[in-house]
């Protein structure tokens, strides 16, 4: 795990856009010839995918790992809840169903083992990669779920990743959930947050600039980007996604072919939005 | 009102007594309310109580009421009450009216006077009390906290105002008056008990695509603005007069206000430059309330991020967070509410419920997406315009047993559609060409004849043959463009032009309808009229009966169950239909009911409106 660098995307909240982010780094850091894998430790969807080895995982991350030019392994999303309704959820751990447990319903010593089944998949997921781009669940400042955190800033500190913030400027209030975001955070969490990004702006961005400038002195780290709306289709994660283009066509022909176009039009889009040179810099920062 | 400060008008103190003989006739008068007789009507506001034209407590020497001011006439010192609406307030003047004694000679001596005021204000509020709901992002839940707040201050006695400096929003509506104001304002009206009007939410920006959104001052059309021109021009120089004059008489003549913000008050990009939050806040010395919406994730962030953006002064007017939107068995969030209060200062004042099948308008398009309404196997499909305007039209429809409502945007969905709407719009020749690019047009023309098309409004403008736009007020160039051909009828935009009017009247045959019509631009059809409306019978809407193709301008047409019926009835495939009688009034009476038990049963609304529930 020493030798493999790593990269994490955090959201500001659910739906803020790491999905698409991550997934546009993986394809981005492939077709420059690094040999890139997608990590997320939990997954909370019913949208699961099947790998060649009859694993179960999410499909956000087998999506992502196209994007890296990569066959899907379970190891990419090693913990996956598959919500049943009343409370109880399914889990299914390294691709196989594990147990059900209801809401919240995680003492210590489960909380203990999933996190080593985390640290031993990803150990796997790196094993002979350059990079692993990892995504981050909801939000890292849950305070009530902190001790129960397995893919957000314990996985950063366990990895030692340097993380990039990801809010959506769309239902306003970015830079207050940004800031908060930042502010909740304790001084080691703070010290692997290297900076951020404003997701799913229309118009021009120059109006943003003196809140993007206060916001870059108060954390003192850089405004990575601010991306531009994008519409494309890609596999809806969760029900927080229903918003998501439905029925665009799929056209004729793979639907995983179309995605993976899609996905390249959005970094055609976001080209010039976005400091990529910066966000490599900040690769080996840690 | 006998205006002291008026030349022909001896008020100096030592000539009080000589009001003896008027305020006798006021009394003899009776309490009559507002006096449309009067040259001077309305001196204050439309809703003014006349009864005390002259007040009896004449000069009460409060300075939250009057000043002293030169006198014209003398150049002495005299008190004016000019801008004092409290005596002209139903209620604080029927509760004089009772308790007026006998008026001597020398009319009431100044012991009477102070304890007649000092009665009434233990029963009512000189001015009101402010109360303001800010959101840490939009869809935090304000517009409904607002109108729980003002459902239960009415429940509890008291004269409440909904009030929301600017809003921006296609959904407005047409109120008696003929002022257009956004339909969330008008719901919060209807909680208060209170007249719905251009005062509530005096400046309503309607965006008409791309930068331009047309400004709406005191419910009338005033212009169109760039973004640009908003925030540099309109911002600074007008809103500032318009916003405060209209609080200002609402503070004057209500017991609470209930503010609402708009989007967050911490767009730092805009400090300066945002009228709509803390400006007002300051304005009203509100007490403020921060919504969070707890649903996304990160609402902690949110609420923090939020308090610690604003400056000290800001900060200090909130008394409290309030998280929103929590579902049942959302688990506990434990020392996180503490946590706020210990990074911020302000403490979490509640966690309030979600609340399932509210059935209540929304406010943004943004609610849309995810908002497919109903169940039943009979679908309604409502194309989702870019540029969408009043869905608010579509609550009574999804009403029906065995309907559900869609919003499409692609041919795929409208296949399975037993019926289409295409709904308003605010800018019908920029949605028309999108209609056409997207492939929905030809969708919809190959369901026509098979299934009832109908369009309201700007889906009515599309449906005709042609659209003559000769000044280009669509904002595509001057233009002629080909509509869907479904109608026989012709739509002319040829001035600026805007109606906004409320309609009543009925189908051909019998059965009532009503609503309002917003539009910009006058239909020429040789088709069979849908409506008749008062007063003049005047025919409206277009109806091609054979080919089950219906248009009208009037929005809101489905609320009564009578057009409902009749469209349903066209439908073929409908399974389990049923029409109800629902009363879409009534239901909407009974959601506010509810949020206003919601938000007694969770939030102090005592100690919010300071120790004894009632005021000062």
């Amino acid at each position: 795990m020493a030798t493999v660098r790593k990269l994490m995307v955090q959201g500001v909240t659910s739906g803020a856009g790491k999905t698409t982010l991550t997934a546009a780094l993986c394809r981005h850091f492939s077709s420059r010839g690094t040999d890139v894998v997608p990590f997320k430790a939990q997954n909370v969807s019913l949208n699961s995918f099947v790998t060649a080895d009859g694993g179960e995982m999410a499909i956000s991350q087998a999506y992502q790992a196209w994007a890296c030019g990569l066959e899907p392994s379970a190891d990419m999303n090693p913990i996956l809840i598959k919500p049943k309704g009343n409370g109880q959820c399914q889990i299914v751990l390294r691709g196989r169903p594990w147990k059900d447990l209801g809401q919240g319903g995680s003492d210590p010593e489960v909380i203990d083992s999933l996190r080593e089944q985390v640290l031993s998949a990803f150990r796997d997921n790196a094993s002979g990669r350059e990079l692993v781009l990892i995504e981050g669940m909801g939000s890292p400042v849950e305070m009530n779920l902190k001790d129960k955190d397995v893919s957000n800033m314990w996985l950063a500190k366990a990895t030692r990743s340097p993380v990039i913030l990801v809010g959506d400027i769309e239902k306003g209030g970015v830079f207050a959930g940004i800031y908060g975001t930042y502010l909740l955070m304790d001084e080691e969490e703070r010290d692997l947050l290297k900076g951020f990004v404003v997701n799913r702006f229309r118009g021009d961005a120059s109006i943003l600039k003196e809140g993007i400038e206060e916001l870059e002195s108060r954390m003192e780290m850089p405004c990575l980007g601010v991306l531009p709306m994008v519409r494309f289709s890609a596999p809806a994660e969760d029900s927080l996604d229903l918003s998501r283009p439905s029925g665009y066509g799929s056209g004729h022909g793979d639907i995983r072919q179309r995605w993976m176009s899609e996905l390249d039009g959005v970094l055609e889009k976001w080209e010039g939005a976005w400091d990529l040179d910066r966000v490599r810099g900040l690769i080996d920062r840690v | 009102m006998i205006n002291p400060t008026e030349a022909d008008q001896d008020d100096s103190e030592e000539n009080y007594g000589r009001h003896a003989s008027v305020l006798r006739s006021q009394m003899i008068r009776g309490l009559i309310g507002g006096n449309p007789e009067c040259a001077h009507h309305p001196c204050h506001h439309p809703e003014q109580n006349c009864t005390f034209c002259f007040c009896p407590l004449y000069p009460c020497l409060d300075p939250e009421l009057g000043e002293y001011v030169i006198s014209r006439r003398t150049g002495g010192r005299v008190w004016s009450c000019q801008g004092c609406l409290w005596i002209h307030r139903d209620d604080v003047s029927s509760s004089l009216f009772e308790m007026m004694p006998e008026i001597g000679d020398r009319g009431l001596d100044e012991r009477t006077r102070s304890e007649l005021k000092a009665e009434l204000e233990k029963k009512h509020r000189k001015r009101a009390k402010a109360i303001m709901v800010l959101g840490a992002t939009s869809g935090a839940g304000k517009s409904l906290l607002v109108a729980a707040l003002c459902r239960a201050f009415r429940n509890r006695g008291l004269k409440v105002a909904p009030f929301k400096s600017q809003n921006m929003s296609l959904n407005s509506m047409v109120t008696a008056d003929g002022d257009e104001i956004a339909r969330i304002q008008d719901l919060q009206a209807r909680a208060a008990g209170t007249r719905p009007r251009g005062e509530l939410n005096p400046i309503l920006l309607k965006p008409k695509g791309g930068v331009t959104s047309q400004v709406i001052v005191e419910g009338k059309p005033l212009k169109d603005c760039t973004v640009q021109e908003y925030y540099s021009e309109f911002v600074p120089n007008e809103a500032p007069t318009i916003i405060s004059r209209n609080l200002e008489r609402l503070m004057r003549s209500n017991d609470v206000v209930v503010i609402e913000g708009a989007g967050s008050p911490a767009e730092i990009n805009l400090r300066g430059r945002d009228v709509a939050n803390m400006h007002v806040a300051k304005l009203a010395k509100a007490d403020c309330l921060l919504a969070v919406n707890i649903d996304w994730g990160g609402s902690f962030a949110y609420a923090v991020g939020t308090l610690m953006l604003l400056d000290e002064e800001e900060r200090r007017l909130f008394k409290g967070v309030l998280i929103n939107n929590m579902c049942p068995g959302g688990g506990s969030l434990g020392d996180s509410l503490k946590l706020v209060e210990r990074t911020t200062g302000v403490p979490v004042l509640a966690v309030l419920p979600h609340i399932p099948s509210l059935y209540l308008p929304v406010e943004d398009s943004m609610d849309l997406d995810q908002r497919d309404e109903g169940e039943g196997g009979t679908t309604v499909a409502v194309v989702r315009l870019p540029m969408i305007s009043n869905f608010t039209d579509f609550d009574a429809l999804s009403l029906e047993e065995g309907v559900k409502v869609i919003y499409v945007r692609t041919p795929e969905e409208l296949e399975s559609a037993d019926a289409i709407i295409l709904p308003g719009t605010k800018n019908t020749v920029q949605d028309l060409l999108w209609l056409r690019e997207s492939g929905m047009a030809s969708a919809v023309l190959a369901k026509a004849g098979t299934v009832p098309i109908l369009g309201i409004c700007g889906g009515y403008q599309m449906l005709g043959r042609k659209i003559f736009d000769v000044h280009g007020l669509e904002g595509s160039g001057p233009s002629e463009i080909e509509g869907l051909g479904l109608l026989d009828a012709v739509t002319h935009f040829d001035s600026y032009d805007k109606r906004t009017v409320q309609v009543h009247g009925s189908l051909e045959d019998a059965g009532e309808v009503r609503g309002y019509e917003i539009h910009m631009g006058r239909t020429e059809s040789s088709e069979r009229p849908l409506f008749r409306l008062l007063p003049d019978s005047r025919p409206e809407g277009s109806w091609d009966q054979g080919r089950k193709v219906l248009g009208s301008y009037m929005h809101g047409l489905f609320d009564l169950p009578a057009f409902r019926a009749r469209f349903l009835a066209m439908i073929e495939r409908r399974d389990g239909v049923r029409c109800n009688d629902v009363d879409h009034e009534a239901e909407i009476d009974s959601s506010l009911d509810r949020l206003a038990a919601m938000i007694e049963e969770h939030l102090d609304l005592d100690a919010l409106l300071g120790g004894d529930g009632h005021g000062p």
